[in-house]
């Protein structure tokens, strides 16, 4: 086992002069200002409200949505493991039993409080239907009043799946 | 009292007060645009007037009016009251006095009187700059100390600290110019500079003596507290150091007096090492004398130079969305500046042709300099946007070991070397 010496940096006089470093530093920023000033077209930065974000991918939790069956009846079982699996415990679920012989239950009301949601996506894993998605790329979600952030079944049953997700 | 007194008291003061005050919105917006361009940002450039965006300028006045209509909070654990008030008042004042000294043109002579061109016309300048430099930290330290708030006391310390250290290298280095310039008087500075070493290169601070323009440089931006020397506010360890606790205009002051102590900070390395006023090749008889010439040149440059800066505008002041009001700013623009270019070029026609009396070239010659030297002043200020967008923050024992064992030796050196020349030479 030989020893290994470790050459150190900033011994030699063109570095504790500082100057150089800090030139070739000023160098960089400079070039980067000068390009952008030139052509503030090339800058990568979003206008957000007015534009919006394109790389939001598939698998991106957004506001959840409930699937549809074939014949456009609801996916959902009302079985309550996504309530269960919930850590903050924002789903509100009432079963009730289903009339048109596809299944045996159906949710009533199904409500997700997205004030108390973390985006988890534990619902979407428990779910043994594969019936409650998070799929809709919606990332920002602005109402003016508390109970408006309270989805009912109605409006989760609205969302469609993102489109063009990459 | 004559009334060319009174104008060109009056015209200095304005002039003061526009590269001071007037200056701190366009500085803050020039840092935020150069600060978004370097690190690949857009930087403001939402707000505006009915369209007119000027580049993000808008976001500043709006800024300051938020500044100034915010709730002044002060927290109850602030005993003293009255200093914690009066701490933002110092750095604001001598921030704001130390500019009065700044020589905007060479003397003026009016009717074979000469006028100084400053705002307070005295002729020790560099002793007045240094003790409104000394008093300055008094706010910080007072504001520090009054807060009540171990945060706000460890920055008032590191300000005091640094200062101590930095001012004593900065005195040095600014004696070493004096033994150069053989005057306090700052327009007795510029002039020496106006001159030209073996007819070919001018006598700029900065060629004649490099050493102390390095160490006053790097002295101005400790100085002043801006990055790579802000420890002072040192956001990631104390929070915002001294300003921790101010609200509204209280923090606004500090703000402002910070700006203006950088346009006081640049102004003085343009009036001591970059020749102040002057135009290179071009000293004030220069210019008096081939003023119909420097007419000709602006009337022929002006023209290209807009329609360049016309083209830029055309190119890059486009908002993302089609019918906003913001996509109509591009034609004002072009408008106003065809405008300013026919303005100024007639102006000068009608000089040419019908010739400028003595007076009338001397004040021709005297606003020459002061634009020159607002130029001067914008690049330097520049300059320490740029430094500070690059440059990352000293720790604080490498900043005490900067100023007593690297600068301090060089500064008493070269004030050494500069005086042996000095006498041997005998200037």
């Amino acid at each position: 086992m030989g020893i290994k010496i470790v050459s150190r940096y900033g011994n030699t006089l063109k570095e504790k002069l500082y100057l150089p470093a800090v030139i070739s530093g000023l160098k960089v920023t400079f070039s980067h200002f000068i390009t952008n000033l030139k052509d503030t077209s090339k800058i990568e930065t979003i206008c957000y409200p007015e534009q919006l974000p394109k790389d939001i991918t598939s698998r991106y939790r957004g506001v959840h949505r409930l699937k549809k069956r074939e014949d456009n009846s609801i996916k959902c079982v009302a079985c309550y493991m996504c309530a269960t699996a919930c850590p903050s415990e924002c789903i509100f679920i009432e079963a009730v039993e289903r009339e048109d012989n596809i299944d045996e239950k159906m949710p009533k009301k199904f409500s997700i409080d997205l004030l108390e949601c973390i985006f988890c996506g534990a619902c979407a894993e428990a779910c043994p239907c594969d019936a409650i998605a998070m799929d809709t790329g919606i990332f920002s979600f602005v109402k003016t009043k508390r109970e408006d952030f309270v989805l009912d079944i109605d409006i989760l049953l609205s969302h469609e799946p993102m489109k063009g997700g990459n | 009292m004559s009334t060319a007194l009174i104008s060109i008291v009056i015209f200095n003061i304005i002039v003061a007060l526009i590269v001071s005050l007037v200056f701190v919105p366009v500085l803050v917006w020039m840092e935020r645009r150069v600060a978004g361009f370097i690190q690949d940002r857009l930087g403001p450039n939402r707000c505006h007037i009915g369209g007119l965006r000027l580049g993000g300028l808008v976001q500043s006045f709006a800024d300051m009016i938020k500044l100034v209509f915010k709730e002044d909070y002060v927290p109850n654990s602030v005993k003293e009251k009255m200093l914690f008030r009066l701490s933002p008042a110092i750095v604001f004042a001598t921030a704001y006095l130390s500019f009065m000294v700044i020589p905007f043109a060479d003397d003026l002579n009016i009717d074979g009187k000469s006028y100084i061109m400053q705002a307070l016309p005295i002729e020790f300048g560099i002793l007045w700059i240094l003790a409104f430099a000394g008093l300055g930290v008094y706010g910080l330290m007072l504001g520090g100390w009054a807060s009540n708030n171990k945060y706000s006391l460890l920055g008032g310390i590191r300000a005091a600290a640094q200062v101590v250290s930095y001012e004593a290298v900065m005195g040095l280095s600014l004696i070493s110019m004096l033994i150069v310039y053989g005057s306090t008087h700052f327009g007795d500075m510029v002039r020496f500079q106006g001159e030209l070493i073996w007819g070919i290169i001018p006598a700029w601070g900065v060629i004649i003596q490099p050493v102390a323009a390095i160490l006053f440089i790097v002295t101005a931006f400790a100085e002043t507290n801006r990055s790579p020397f802000d420890i002072a506010e040192g956001e990631s360890e104390i929070v915002g150091g001294f300003h921790t606790e101010y609200s509204a205009m209280g923090f606004g002051l500090f703000f402002v007096g910070e700006y203006i102590a950088m346009g006081v900070a640049s102004a003085l390395i343009v009036t001591i090492f970059f020749g102040g006023y002057q135009i290179p090749w071009l000293n004030t008889a220069a210019l008096y004398e081939h003023i119909n010439m420097v007419f000709m040149v602006i009337i022929v440059v002006l023209p290209l130079v807009s329609y360049v800066f016309a083209r830029w505008i055309k190119k890059n002041n486009v908002w993302h969305k089609k019918d906003d009001v913001r996509n109509k700013e591009t034609r004002w623009l072009i408008i106003g500046l065809i405008g300013v270019n026919i303005l100024v070029i007639f102006t000068l026609l009608l000089f040419l042709l019908f010739g400028l009396e003595e007076n009338g070239i001397n004040i021709s010659v005297a606003l020459l300099q002061v634009m020159t030297f607002v130029v001067k002043l914008l690049m330097v200020n520049f300059f320490f946007i740029w430094v500070r967008w690059t440059l990352v923050r000293f720790r604080y024992d490498q900043l005490q070991n900067l100023a007593w064992k690297v600068l301090l030796p060089i500064a008493i050196a070269n004030i050494f070397i500069t005086g042996i020349f000095v006498v041997a030479l005998g200037v």
